[in-house]
């Protein structure tokens, strides 16, 4: 508990948070108002519309996996792990406590992603004159999918930055892969079961998809990915001289 | 394990690949003293002193806290406060929130931060970032950072590394005062110079392994302690000294005296035998430390 408060605060005590949360703003902002401007009136008026548009929430769980891949391997680029372990010698338990502190710190930036990316589009739209069903449980199912994808992908990228220990190397590994290995594998059709796509079928929550796992199976995948890497991670980590 | 020493190393041996950093190393300090920790560049100090405090897994052997491998302490922050070579700060967090964040993580009272932050002088500069730190405002972040838990040991690997003279003289008063009040130091240098004035012990190492261990009196008197005297009575006042149990040899006209320049002119005095020259000589206290630990290479 005490690690959990102390890996909190050093997540609020350097400005990653801040930036990033800016950057989420930002991309919301710009996202929305062109989502809305661009769209016809009656298709934005339909709800399936209005849950894409908002839909754009979801890059917090992005931006969690950011957050957790610095705050482990961040560590290790600015020398402080020796601190956290001189306090903390069993480095399990260190590495518990930063997964939490990922997984949280993912619920609050989805948090913040979706009520702007809410607030943005209720006012956006009510100002084209169309009819807002934002309040609806359907349109706002990928806002609470958000909510549990961000916190899992939080997590998991503690677990993959322990396991890496190199903070650049495992944010360019984190995009190769969503970028260019994660879609090759659409190609063996196996791409449904690959981290992101189990992520994202959390996202969704169970709007239905045919690239997607259904919910509950795409959130036992994408916990059982994250319990992985944190596995690895962990392992990795003790058997690691820091130097 | 009360009686435990406060640090003790045993058969300690650390490999990196086909590097052996440590070799077979065993020592122990005593508690309330201050030890120099001493050897070359790549001697395998902050290899041990790293594996003391958990951060490397020893290859064969071990290191001990009071008795304990440092991951079991109950308390580590509360048990040693270490200052490791080159500590390195997140450059965007302030240096109180950087002890915060060790408090916190610690169960160490908030109200402590800003105690220790007092006691190294650096309450005025606590709420900047790190990264326009200066090195010796740095160092002493880490040495706040040491204090926090009340320790009773402090471990400091080089701490005098990129220290002006004015941070180095702080830091000597500062070991002083920790020791006085009945705390044991264990730091570590590759010029004996830094720790001659502070040290009441010395360990001194080389290539991983123990040269010797010993009181800074026993080396200083390996050292200096010697006195070239010349004399036209040179026969007589060779008798005298060795009458007084001083170990004496004679070579180009001048006698080599095993004893301060003080305790030759007076036994001089008392004899009434005129000296033409009373010169204290002998290695200086780092010739003798480079003897010790360069010996083998020559």
């Amino acid at each position: 508990m005490r690690l959990l408060r102390a890996e909190l605060l050093k997540l609020v005590t350097t400005r990653l948070l801040l930036w990033l949360g800016l950057l989420l703003l930002a991309l919301e902002v710009l996202v929305i108002s062109l989502h809305v401007s661009q769209d016809s009136v009656s298709s934005l008026a339909e709800p399936r519309n209005q849950r894409d548009v908002i839909g754009i929430a979801a890059v917090a769980a992005l931006v969690a996996l950011i957050v957790g891949v610095v705050s482990s391997a961040g560590e290790y680029g600015h020398g402080t792990i020796s601190h956290t372990f001189l306090v903390a010698p069993v480095r399990e338990r260190v590495v518990v406590a930063k997964v939490l502190a990922g997984a949280l710190a993912g619920v609050a930036l989805a948090a913040f992603a979706g009520v702007v990316a809410w607030v943005l589009a209720a006012l956006l739209l009510s100002a084209r004159s169309v009819p807002v069903h934002l309040g609806s449980a359907d349109v706002m199912r990928p806002l609470f999918g958000t909510l549990l994808a961000a916190a899992v992908a939080g997590g998991l990228g503690v677990g993959f930055g322990f396991l890496v220990r190199r903070q650049t190397a495992a944010i360019v590994v984190v995009f190769v892969w969503l970028l260019v290995v994660e879609p090759l594998l659409a190609i063996a059709n196996v791409n449904q079961y690959a981290p992101a796509h189990a992520v994202a079928s959390v996202v969704v929550a169970g709007t239905p998809s045919s690239e997607l796992l259904s919910f509950w199976p795409g959130l036992l995948l994408a916990l059982a990915y994250a319990v992985g890497f944190t596995v690895l991670g962990a392992v990795a980590v003790k058997q690691t001289d820091v130097a | 394990m009360a009686d435990a020493p406060p640090v003790e190393v045993r058969a300690l041996t650390k490999r990196y690949g086909s590097t052996v950093a440590v070799d077979g190393l065993s020592f122990a300090i005593t508690a309330g003293r201050i030890t120099g920790f001493l050897g070359p560049n790549g001697a395998g100090k902050t290899s041990t002193l790293r594996a003391l405090l958990g951060l490397v897994r020893p290859t064969s052997g071990e290191a001990l806290v009071e008795g304990q491998p440092y991951a079991r302490l109950r308390d580590p922050l509360g048990t040693v406060g270490a200052v490791l070579e080159s500590e390195s700060f997140h450059p965007a967090r302030s240096g109180r929130n950087h002890l915060r964040v060790l408090a916190t993580a610690a169960g160490v009272q908030a109200a402590r931060v800003d105690e220790v932050l007092e006691q190294v002088e650096l309450t005025g500069a606590a709420r900047r970032r790190v990264g326009g730190y200066s090195l010796g405002m740095r160092q002493r972040l880490s040495v706040a950072g040491a204090l926090l838990g009340w320790p009773r040991l402090l471990v400091l690997d080089e701490p005098a590394n990129g220290l002006d003279p004015e941070g180095i003289r702080w830091l000597r008063e500062f070991l002083r005062s920790f020791a006085a009040g009945g705390g044991t130091v264990l730091i570590s240098s590759h010029v004996l110079a830094e720790v001659a004035q502070l040290a009441d012990e010395v360990v001194i190492i080389h290539r991983g392994r123990l040269v010797t261990q010993e009181p800074l009196a026993a080396l200083t008197a390996r050292a200096g302690g010697g006195t070239v005297v010349r004399s036209p009575d040179e026969e007589r006042l060779a008798d005298e000294l060795r009458r007084a149990q001083i170990e004496v040899s004679a070579a180009e006209g001048q006698l080599l005296v095993a004893a301060p320049a003080e305790r030759v002119g007076e036994i001089a005095a008392a004899a009434g035998i005129v000296l033409h020259e009373l010169r204290p000589q002998g290695a200086s206290l780092e010739e003798v430390f480079l003897e010790l630990t360069g010996g083998e290479n020559r």
